[in-house]
């Protein structure tokens, strides 16, 4: 276990954001600590998206703070330490394997020392293979990463966010579009890259029991603002029926 | 306090080689040897010299200047005297176009739907669609133009002709392409329903498909008004045949003045087009 002496590997504070009057997330706090995994629940439309968006850079916020292991960085501001995976996983599908893996890689690498996804140099490669071995993937390195299944996709965008040698993983209901076998495994990697790798993961999931199981700690979103945050133990199921209640009103009845 | 960020990079393994069977190289080099063999023969047949661009220099310089028997492109003659008839040419040309377009819809939507396999499921049907299409299509607007002249005379009429004739083909293949790509799955539910493939057309094709089939209509619309004015250049009137008049007395300023008019019209209709495509595949 991470002591508490150790300054954060994420830290959100007060986060804000708004799409002109709507107000998307207000004053959010996070902290996510190396080797620790936290689970982001919420109805449709609470603002864990959102928020991950936010922190990884991909979209600007309105107020507040990020920092990674005690340093701020600027809204909109993409660093290295930040791998975002997807729920669409989107890898390159016409790509190897492998060159999806390597692509992870380009942050730190010049455009002429990686003109073409055939012409990473063997270093990069032979790390990539190291990445792909840590998801079990590595007798697969040369197959088109589109005939993978989506389970085997989802990994290797995981080794991707490996090979950017990324401290803290910012996975968007990574397992949402996955059978429950495919799932459980995903859910596994990302416990195990906290657990033997003292990476820092923040899950946006649907599934609360995937939550309950995988996670140290669970922040519950409702509206843009935090309403549960709580030990994975105690988390009870009137809980998770009060987070999910916007999505049962927005359902409408079965008349 | 330190930071205690997990940064350290995975080790290294080495790359496994790329198995790449014998086969694999061979037609890789027979089809790059083909391909490099058939541009060659292009090459040779188009007696395609860079260097004659280059000697004839003099001639793109009377062109553009003029010399003792032609006037020059530049300056564009912008008289009202030439401006003021070729505005009207060039809203004959639009028509040709437009009509040519919109009076293809019937019968490109009747060879779509034949020829598409999402609504067509009888083989004989489905072929005999695809070869009416590919041989509407393999003729040029303007071939059918030469042919229709002899038949109507000159003029627009035998334009807009020609354009219906080749825009059935074209239209009818994206057509009947974009109902193909549509998701059978409403298909397959009206199917397992009861529904007749003519049913499952008009209530789960067509609704899917009006989007694509209006942006490629306006696409169309687009490329058939640049047909129309090739087609003046045979008879068909227009802007086109005020272009070839233009060359053929020498007069490139006034050439050069249709040119830019038609680069206008050109673009204000690419514009709008896009535009209203923009506001339909929202």
């Amino acid at each position: 276990m991470t002591s508490l002496t150790t300054s954060p590997a994420l830290s959100v504070r007060g986060l804000t954001k708004r799409y002109g009057d709507l107000v998307v997330l207000e004053g959010f706090d996070l902290d996510v600590h190396a080797g620790e995994v936290v689970s982001i629940l919420g109805a449709n439309g609470s603002g864990k998206s959102t928020m991950l968006r936010c922190v990884s850079g991909l979209t600007r916020f309105d107020a507040g703070t990020v920092s990674v292991a005690g340093r701020e960085v600027r809204s909109g501001e993409l660093v290295p330490e930040f791998a975002m995976v997807f729920q669409k996983i989107h890898l390159v599908p016409r790509l190897t394997v492998l060159e999806n893996v390597c692509a992870g890689a380009l942050g730190r690498l010049s455009f002429w020392q990686a003109w073409a996804p055939r012409a990473f140099p063997t270093d990069v490669r032979e790390e990539a293979m190291g990445c792909l071995d840590r998801v079990g993937l590595a007798s697969r390195a040369h197959d088109r990463a589109g005939r993978l299944s989506g389970g085997q996709q989802q990994r290797v965008a995981v080794a991707r966010a490996l090979c950017q040698r990324a401290g803290v993983l910012l996975a968007d209901e990574p397992v949402s579009a996955l059978d429950p076998a495919a799932a459980e495994q995903v859910m596994r990697l990302l416990r195990s890259l906290a657990d033997d790798d003292g990476i820092a993961v923040a899950a946006v999931l649907h599934q609360p029991d995937l939550a309950r199981r995988h996670s140290d700690r669970i922040v519950g979103l409702t509206a843009g603002r935090i309403t549960l945050d709580t030990a994975r133990s105690a988390l009870t199921d009137a809980e998770v029926d009060a987070l999910y209640a916007p999505d049962y009103a927005a359902e409408g009845d079965l008349v | 306090m330190s930071a205690t960020l997990n940064t350290t990079p995975a080790r290294r393994l080495p790359v496994p080689r790329r198995r790449r069977s014998a086969g694999w190289l061979v037609t890789t080099a027979v089809v790059l040897a083909v391909v490099v063999g058939v541009h060659v023969v292009a090459v040779r047949e188009t007696q395609f010299s860079p260097g004659a661009l280059v000697t004839g220099w003099h001639g793109i310089w009377s062109f553009l200047f003029g010399d003792s028997k032609t006037v020059g492109a530049l300056p564009p003659d912008l008289s009202w005297k030439i401006v003021g008839p070729a505005l009207g040419q060039c809203l004959v040309t639009f028509s040709m176009g437009l009509l040519g377009t919109t009076f293809s819809i019937p019968f490109a939507l009747l060879l779509a739907f034949l020829g598409a396999r999402t609504t067509s499921k009888n083989v004989v049907v489905y072929q005999l669609a695809r070869t009416m299409m590919s041989f509407l299509r393999a003729v040029p607007a303007f071939v059918w133009g030469l042919i229709f002249v002899t038949a109507v005379g000159l003029g627009p009429f035998p334009g807009v002709l020609a354009i219906i004739t080749h825009n059935t083909g074209v239209m009818g293949k994206l057509w009947s392409e974009a109902m193909e790509e549509t998701d059978r799955g409403p298909v397959e539910a009206l199917h397992s329903a009861g529904a007749s493939s003519v049913q499952t057309a008009t209530h789960a094709v067509l609704p899917s498909v009006v989007p694509q089939f209006t942006s490629l209509f306006l696409y169309r619309v687009d490329v058939n008004v640049r047909d129309a004015l090739t087609l003046g250049v045979i008879g068909a009137g227009g802007i086109g045949f005020y272009i070839t008049q233009a060359v053929q007395s020498f007069q490139f300023n006034v050439m050069m003045t249709y040119v830019l008019m038609v680069m206008v019209m050109v673009i204000a209709i690419d514009l709008l087009s896009a535009w209203l495509r923009g506001r339909i595949t929202q």
